[in-house]
């Protein structure tokens, strides 16, 4: 009788601690074999979430009009005494890391970007010297911004650096390569004297780099969404340990996981959700090895796992690109009737290159995920450009000598046309589901608005 | 032992039945929508104050007698109303999406036709105003010119003639029709709705709205508001010619439906007058007009729900082999038609 009570409470126990695992991606014990330090826990990605905050404090200088040398000293550089510009702490939303060296030592954001060549910017340059070449433009410009080419360098290079670094780095070289049985393997620490293995520390930072709360799944979508805004109201749910001020290493939202969260809010789609979930899964498959090599069945697992986070985070991409791919479109048709009316168009141009340095980046990104688009590719980025359709009709065609430059494009009417083509692209080839600011919307809801067509009634 | 997932099938269609019929009174999209049969009232008792002197009492009591409420034609409207509604929840999914063929047609349109420009010159509210009288001019030629081919193609008419059974006119004969029809009636508002929905979201993106009134399109909710539930009814109320010309009165639908030879085929039109002019086949109301409704020589079984839903499938069959063998024309059969 007593063993078969004990036997109750150790199998309830062990479901309880599988479950508190299940919903929170902290507390993975440690498994390295013969591990001696005095670390209690496995799991790290301190340099992943140290370059979020590089990559939000690079945007914000940007931004501001910074310097050459004050943007480069968060991108290229790895010195010391570094301060985080954003996330900053703000009335109400207390930040407890204020350096980047709090969080992480001698990280940059160049060293890690993308080195394939990308073919939706002219002159043949690789991801690293795009965003290089994107930062020194940059410096040139009125915070971040050339009235000339349309170019938006602060969305540029923000939405590109989230692709080129963190969805490039995670999908690209974690989730693929790195997941091979001989690679990083489970059977050792990732270094000597570390609290995790090759496999879990491979896995750790990926998450990382997606830049979700630690305790995603405990909450909603629209509250991972106010924790990246840092709006008051959503502070109790960021602090989850309670001691008053939210870590940047666990409890905030950064990049990708935002914009999913951002996306989910709708309710039409669960990618930020879904990506977590696969993520605890893959941790926990990794973890219950216990500082053995994977199995052949287990690395199979685990690989069925990343691909649900690489299809996932792909196709929110795509969303992005379908949003501001709307967003252009709406600035466009705003444009042509300010024009027609002999207006004013400099607020809504402004806003137009905004949208379309967001468009352009998120463009950009696809195509570091490691995949070759293909025709789909080709497509996007012909629909897209080098530049926005300028009001005199002229688009980047170019870069001689470092220089952009512009000869006739398509009529900005044209272009308008170009970006219904590219959100049916992100549709036809992504299988996006949340559609923001999605074109053809207006048919639902005129369709909605006449109702039932099905009625046996007669005239 | 009933599996779970049937009942709650079971459950929810039941659900999905009351909603529709409670829909039926509810919605102002629906013809015999409560506000219209209210207001069809007040106007029906005031015509009748004025044109046949009676007093209050006597106007309620002429319009509302049992011979015409509560005839056998009126309560086989009342059961098939009933009937229709399941019916019609089984067949909708087999409808043509409204919105795939609106975004169909918005594709193709983007793919081959360049927007003209002078489209942005046009307000938010004009564009509204005419995407509403668009909607409603041409939904309303395309019951026409389907109300016609109902009444000249023997295939069509045996369904339509169900319809055309009805001796006694009350709102509810709207609904005295069959499944089969009423899934020709969805076809072409899916097809007129979605054309227009696609070329207007081409032209004017989301510019486009309906102006809509009680929840249904404005033109046709007042309409509906000044009684056009009166078409079916025994109030022959006539708007006089010049008017006639223009929009169909309550009179001149009641010709349709009268068993007079020189009524046959005659006002086929829902709102507009002017389709019947062109096709020939206007004809003026009156206020003293007194009608006999049906279908000469129909037989008292025709009321029977078999025989409602039943036999325009045999009728149907039955033409189709005539035309096959030539033995009989098409103006033949709308002979029988009133």
């Amino acid at each position: 009788m007593n063993k078969t009570l004990l036997s109750i409470v150790v199998a309830a126990s062990v479901t309880l601690t599988a479950q508190s695992h299940a919903a929170v991606y902290a507390d993975f014990p440690i498994t390295v074999k013969n591990y001696t330090g005095n670390k209690s826990h496995s799991e790290a990605y301190t340099g992943q979430i140290a370059r979020h905050s590089l990559h939000n404090s690079a945007k914000k200088l940007v931004s501001k009009g910074a310097s050459l040398e004050q943007t480069r000293a968060y991108f290229n550089a790895k010195d010391e005494g570094r301060k985080i510009i954003d996330p900053v702490s703000k009335e109400g939303f207390p930040v407890l890391e204020t350096h980047v060296d709090a969080i992480s030592k001698g990280k940059n954001l160049s060293g890690k970007a993308y080195k394939g060549l990308m073919s939706g910017m002219p002159g043949s340059l690789t991801g690293v010297e795009l965003l290089d070449l994107m930062i020194e433009k940059a410096a040139t410009t009125q915070k971040g911004f050339d009235p000339l080419t349309g170019y938006d360098y602060t969305q540029l290079i923000s939405k590109f650096t989230m692709g080129a670094v963190f969805y490039n780095q995670a999908v690209d070289n974690y989730l693929d390569e790195k997941l091979a049985a001989d690679v990083n393997p489970n059977d050792k620490a990732y270094k000597e004297g570390k609290p995790y293995t090759g496999k879990e520390h491979v896995w750790d930072e990926a998450f990382g780099y997606f830049g979700a709360p630690a305790h995603t799944m405990e909450l909603t979508a629209a509250d991972v969404y106010g924790i990246a805004k840092q709006k008051v109201d959503s502070f109790e749910k960021a602090d989850y340990n309670q001691d008053g001020k939210v870590s940047l290493i666990t409890e905030m939202a950064f990049a990708h996981a935002y914009y999913a969260a951002a996306f989910d809010k709708g309710g039409k789609t669960k990618y930020l959700h879904t990506i977590v979930q696969a993520f605890i899964d893959g941790r926990n498959l990794i973890t219950s090895a216990n500082g053995s090599a994977l199995t052949d069945s287990q690395r199979s697992e685990l690989m069925g796992y990343a691909q649900v986070i690489k299809t996932q985070w792909q196709r929110l991409i795509a969303e992005a690109v379908f949003k501001y791919a709307g967003s252009v479109y709406g600035d466009i048709e705003k444009l042509e009737t300010i024009i027609a009316a002999n207006g004013d168009v400099v607020k809504v141009y402004r806003a137009y290159a905004k949208h379309w340095g967001e468009l352009k980046g998120f463009a950009l990104a696809l195509e570091t995920g490691g995949v070759n688009l293909g025709e789909t590719g080709a497509k996007m980025n012909r629909l897209l450009g080098y530049s926005p359709v300028l009001l005199g009709n002229t688009q980047v065609k170019a870069l001689v000598d470092g220089e952009f430059v512009q000869s006739s494009s398509v009529s900005l009417s044209e272009y308008r046309v170009q970006m219904i083509k590219l959100q049916k692209l992100m549709i036809d080839d992504f299988a996006v589901e949340a559609r923001d600011k999605d074109v053809t919307a207006n048919l639902a809801g005129l369709v909605d608005s006449l109702g039932q067509a099905m009625a046996a009634e007669n005239d | 032992m009933v599996p779970e997932y049937m009942i709650d099938w079971w459950l929810g269609f039941i659900h999905a039945w009351l909603a529709e019929l409670t829909g039926l009174v509810g919605q102002g999209s629906k013809r015999i929508f409560v506000g219209y049969l209210i207001s069809a009232t007040i106007i029906a008792v005031l015509w009748l104050m004025w044109q046949r002197r009676l007093n209050l009492a006597g106007a309620f009591a002429w319009l509302f007698q049992g011979k015409t409420w509560w005839s056998q034609s009126s309560r086989s409207d009342y059961q098939m109303m009933f009937i229709n509604q399941p019916i019609m929840l089984l067949l909708s999914p087999l409808m043509l999406s409204k919105l795939a063929l609106a975004t169909t047609l918005f594709y193709t349109l983007t793919d081959w036709v360049t927007r003209p420009l002078w489209s942005s010159d046009i307000s938010t509210f004009w564009v509204s105003v005419i995407f509403t009288s668009c909607l409603f001019v041409v939904d309303d030629a395309s019951r026409y010119y389907l109300h016609r081919l109902m009444h000249r193609w023997p295939v069509l008419w045996a369904f339509h003639r169900v319809h055309h059974t009805a001796e006694s006119l009350t709102p509810f004969t709207v609904l005295r029709t069959h499944p089969i029809e009423g899934l020709l009636f969805g076809l072409r508002s899916v097809l007129v709705q979605g054309l227009l929905i696609g070329v207007f979201v081409f032209m004017f993106a989301d510019r486009v709205t309906l102006l809509s009134l009680l929840g249904a399109n404005a033109v046709t909710a007042v309409l509906n508001l000044l009684g056009s539930n009166l078409r079916h009814s025994p109030v022959p109320i006539s708007y006089g010619k010049t008017l006639e010309r223009w929009l169909i009165s309550p009179a001149q639908h009641q010709i349709h439906h009268s068993q007079a030879r020189q009524h046959w085929d005659k006002n086929f039109g829902a709102f507009i007058a002017l389709w019947d002019r062109l096709g020939g086949t206007l004809e003026y109301g009156s206020n003293t007009q007194e009608l006999s409704y049906g279908l000469v020589g129909q037989e008292p079984t025709e009321h029977q729900l078999v025989s409602l839903y039943w036999q325009p499938f045999k009728r149907c069959w039955q033409s189709s082999r005539r035309h096959k063998r030539d033995l009989i024309s098409a103006s033949n059969v709308t002979i029988e038609t009133s």
